[in-house]
């Protein structure tokens, strides 16, 4: 019971409804309050007088109290250096706080091949940027640092950086690890023993939520052979949609396997040989009837209300995209570029165009990119295009970039600016040629000051196209920029491009 | 020349909105001017208007002092910081020559000002007038205002026994319109440190589970403040002085001053705060350690609508001064009387059962007092739910600290020990600063 219990009693109905007793407390203070009750006060002065009795021994004898549980481990000592220049320092909080993520990207991967990791005080801010992209976390990891992994597992919203100490066994990062740990675990085992990484990891996906689960299949990538088959096949059937999808891109990379030998075989009764004036056609006809056997393998056979497809057609694109695109070239004897045009001007152009680009999508081919995009009428591209040039290495993708530049001219600046954007993955950055001729493109726009000032779209790009410009471009972009601070317009808008170049100056990134 | 570092900088940011729009002013293309020499650092800044702001920055003394002509009412304004910052992190671009004329007439008139207030803290050049007479008169207002006091202390103490009698039980939303007609009685009689304490009391009716506990703690307080009052003429002169300063009458900083009681120390800045009321009066509380004779000071300043401070402390630093306290028995509050030189960093050390100590002595010297400065060496932070504690020896204290603060109080221990400094109000403890292998934590300015 609380030393204020006795008091409260009566304090609380009020002296004229009950009588104050002493509350029973041994030592000093009860001796005071014993004298007090002798001194015959009114009762509410009584009561006053030993209120402030307890309240000042309460106060003078405080202590703190026990600690219910055990105490939370130490984070282990740190392995990694850590950024202590000050000026960089400023750089990376406001990166952490108001850069774009693509520079966040590049600032995490840079500090990482240096060796570093983030200063401790940025360590809250980095791991709340990480709960709110999940696309951040991979980067992020590698430069937390024991302190960063010891934070994130002290709040439940940044689990997913919580693992384990960067030296702990293998088996203790299997099972108490991060997800991104054990990938990069699956992924290593997968390089040195793919066999053994199989059954590590067959062991344990009964227990994975999907996306995990999606996740460490998509890592049976690595060391992928004909061994892998049957757990890929029991796959096909998961309950998880991106499951799903994961296992079909790997079986679409073993041509072998049974999944796809029953794919290539039905569509090869689609396809038939046509003699023309002079050579042989190839013609194709889509599935009239879905067969019953088609459905184990994933074929629904009901079209979607939304989908552009008719029903042949939806069934036509289920097939073709279970199909690997070798399989085409070497079947028809036809080169991409070829087998593009022909299935263009077929009366099944969407369903197989569209099947291609699926499957592009798990298993890039330049040769098959470059003739999708190569029959592309569109100028700008369009959004499926994108997907195409991210496939692309980027030495081959800039050449449609650097087309577009000068077909398209400044005014198309700002729908280049944005799906160049689109298609360069973060991390990358562009080749110098291009980023120069970029930032001339984008210091014309500057310089027709009203139209720029009117252009919000071109201007909310700027920041993240200073994160994929390279070498003398930033310079020149500075230099753009320094034209433009010294204008009254848009101060924010160059303060952020200073930023991102200053930080990226610094960290040579 | 002494550089500010840049967290140092920021730190000195009035509140977060000050330090990021100072760090967005950290280009040298937005400074045409800068300049530098042994007492001043000094810049052009060009912000929206035609003509740049002059931004100015005193550093010979042991704490900068800044003027800006832009139009903030924020001290130091956002030049003023990025100024600092800009310094900080790229000492070259500042030129190393004679002061500007309006940099040198600012210096001058400050060396002026400077001047005229040790002129009129002499004894020698006090008011012209009979000091006879004026001690009379002063005398006689003095008594008038104790009257005055003494009146609103026994009128509270026979309300408090209203209270009691009828019960607390009894107490809702209606009735805390009596309670605040209470307080606006005890500011028209002059004793707004009453006031105020009815309306904290008030403020706590019916929140919380352990209301009806902690309103009689308050009250049980507000009590032995009215008796004392009461009782005043058969107290010792320190206690007289401490219950004038409770109740909310303050010693002018010049009696201070001049009769408040010295000590020459080396002092270190062991952490600050500042906090704004609904009144736009911003609080600020300095905390010194005195190495030599390990007491603690606290220089406790206003500021109306977010004008600055005239001095800025750094957490850290240590300066070799004189205090000069306010009379009283809580012996805490202290003004600056003179700054002799800077001093190396000294953190003090402490032990958890030394610091109980000193809280319990002081409450027995004063039990009114608000803030208790604590020391906790080897004191860890921690986290439950969604609260933040500080587990120190065996024991563990609740803390009052953002979300934010928190979790970067957290980052810098990682689980380690570290020595805290905060404020301590009987119940939990308000962290300032914390200090470890990791450098420096401070709080966030508010």
């Amino acid at each position: 019971m609380s030393t204020w219990a006795a008091l409260l009693s009566v304090a609380m109905v009020g002296t004229e409804r009950q009588v104050p007793v002493v509350p029973g407390l041994d030592g000093a203070i009860g001796d005071l309050l014993a004298e007090l009750a002798v001194l015959g006060d009114p009762p509410a002065q009584w009561v006053l007088q030993m209120a402030a009795v307890l309240a000042t021994c309460a106060q003078a004898g405080v202590q703190g109290t026990a600690w219910p549980g055990p105490v939370p481990a130490a984070a282990a000592r740190e392995v990694l250096t850590t950024v202590d220049h000050t000026s960089l320092i400023v750089l990376l909080a406001w990166t952490l706080r108001d850069g774009p993520q693509r520079l966040q990207h590049l600032v995490f991967r840079s500090l990482a091949s240096q060796g570093c990791r983030l200063p401790i005080d940025l360590l809250p801010l980095a791991l709340e940027q990480g709960r709110r992209s999940v696309a951040l976390r991979e980067s992020l990891q590698p430069v937390l640092g024991e302190r960063g992994v010891w934070l994130a597992g002290q709040n439940p919203a940044w689990n997913y950086a919580f693992g384990v100490a960067a030296a702990a066994a293998e088996e203790v990062c299997w099972t108490e690890g991060s997800l991104a740990q054990r990938r990069a675990l699956l992924r290593e085992e997968r390089r040195r023993n793919p066999s053994a990484a199989r059954e590590r990891l067959t062991r344990l996906l009964g227990d994975l939520p999907g996306r995990e689960r999606a996740e460490l299949i998509g890592e049976l990538a690595t060391g992928l052979s004909m061994d892998d088959e049957a757990l890929l096949d029991s796959l096909r059937k998961d309950r998880s949609r991106e499951v799903k999808q994961v296992t079909l891109g790997l079986l679409l990379r073993l041509p072998d396997c049974a999944h796809v030998q029953r794919a290539q075989q039905r569509m090869q009764a689609l396809l038939w040989q046509e003699r023309g004036l002079l050579r042989k056609h190839w013609r194709l006809d889509a599935p009239s009837a879905v067969a019953d056997e088609w459905k184990a393998d994933g074929i629904e056979a009901t079209r979607p209300t939304h989908d552009v497809l008719g029903e042949r057609a939806w069934w036509l694109f289920q097939l073709a995209r279970q199909v690997p695109l070798a399989w085409w070239d070497r079947y028809t004897g036809m080169n991409p570029g070829d087998l593009v045009k022909w299935a263009a001007a077929s009366d099944w152009a969407d369903a197989l165009l569209r099947a291609w680009r699926e499957v592009l999508a798990v298993e890039p081919e330049v040769a098959w990119c470059e003739a999708l995009l190569d029959h592309s009428p569109k100028t700008p591209f369009a959004d499926h295009d994108m997907t195409l040039l991210a496939c692309l290495p980027l030495a081959r993708r800039e050449r449609y970039w650097e087309k577009q530049l000068k077909d398209g001219g400044r005014s198309r600046l700002r729908v280049l600016v944005h799906q160049l954007l689109q298609a360069c993955p973060a991390g990358e950055c562009l080749s110098a040629s291009l980023s120069l001729a970029i930032v001339s493109a984008v210091a014309e726009a500057v310089g027709q000051h009203a139209d720029f000032s009117n252009d919000y779209a071109l201007r909310a790009a700027l920041p993240e196209l200073c994160c994929v410009l390279q070498g003398a471009a930033l310079g020149q972009m500075l230099a753009v920029s320094d034209e433009a601070a010294g204008k009254p317009a848009l101060p924010e808008l160059w303060h952020t491009v200073r930023q991102i170049i200053a930080t990226r100056q610094a960290l040579n990134c | 020349m002494t550089i500010i570092a840049a967290e140092a900088v920021l730190a000195l940011a009035p509140d977060a909105a000050s330090a990021n729009a100072a760090r967005a002013l950290v280009m040298p293309a937005r400074w045409p001017v800068l300049g530098a020499n042994d007492v001043a650092v000094w810049g052009a800044c060009q912000g929206s208007g035609s003509k740049p702001y002059q931004t100015q920055i005193g550093i010979a003394g042991t704490t900068p002092v800044f003027r800006c002509s832009c139009p903030s009412r924020k001290f130091p304004c956002k030049h003023a910081l990025a100024l600092l910052l800009l310094r900080a992190k790229q000492e070259e671009l500042f030129t190393q020559t004679d002061a500007p004329a309006w940099v040198s007439e600012w210096l001058s008139t400050r060396a002026e000002k400077d001047r005229k207030k040790e002129e009129k803290q002499r004894p020698e050049t006090a008011s012209p007038v009979d000091p006879e007479v004026a001690e009379q008169r002063d005398l006689k207002r003095q008594a008038q205002r104790w009257n005055r006091i003494e009146g609103a202390a026994t009128e509270l103490e026979a309300w408090l026994y209203d209270q009691i009698g009828r019960g607390l039980g009894t107490l809702g939303d209606e009735q805390l319109g009596g309670w605040h007609t209470m307080a606006a009685r005890m500011v028209d009689a002059q004793a707004p440190g009453l006031a105020l304490r009815v309306r904290e009391a008030a403020q706590g009716i019916r929140r919380g589970t352990d209301w009806p506990e902690r309103l009689l703690h308050r009250i049980g307080l507000l009590y032995l403040l009215c008796a004392a009052i009461r009782r005043r003429a058969g107290l010792s002169p320190e206690m007289q002085a401490e219950l004038r300063t409770v109740a909310g009458w303050p010693y002018e900083k010049s009696e201070v001053l001049s009769t408040g009681k010295r000590l020459a120390d080396q002092w270190t800045v062991l952490g600050q705060i500042r906090e704004e009321n609904e009144d736009h009066l911003t609080e600020r509380r300095v905390w010194l350690h005195g190495k030599s004779s390990g007491r603690r000071a606290l220089l406790l300043e206003h500021a109306f609508a977010g004008k600055g401070f005239e001095h800025s402390w750094l957490n850290g630093s240590t300066v070799e001064a004189t205090l000069a306290y306010f009379p009283g028995t809580s012996m805490l509050r202290a003004l600056v009387a003179e700054v002799t030189a800077s001093a190396q960093t000294q953190w003090p050390d402490s032990t958890l059962s030394a610091e109980w100590q000193t809280v319990a002595q002081r409450v027995a010297s004063s039990p009114w007092v608000r803030s208790h400065p604590m020391v906790l060496s080897a004191a860890i932070p921690l986290r439950a739910g969604d609260h933040a504690f500080l587990m120190v020896e065996d024991q563990i204290m609740a803390l009052h600290l953002g979300d934010g603060d928190t979790w970067r109080l957290l980052a810098h221990s990682g689980g380690h020990p570290l020595t805290m400094m905060g404020e301590w109000d009987g119940l939990a403890l308000r962290p300032l600063s914390a200090w470890g292998f990791d450098g420096l934590w401070q709080r966030s300015p508010e």
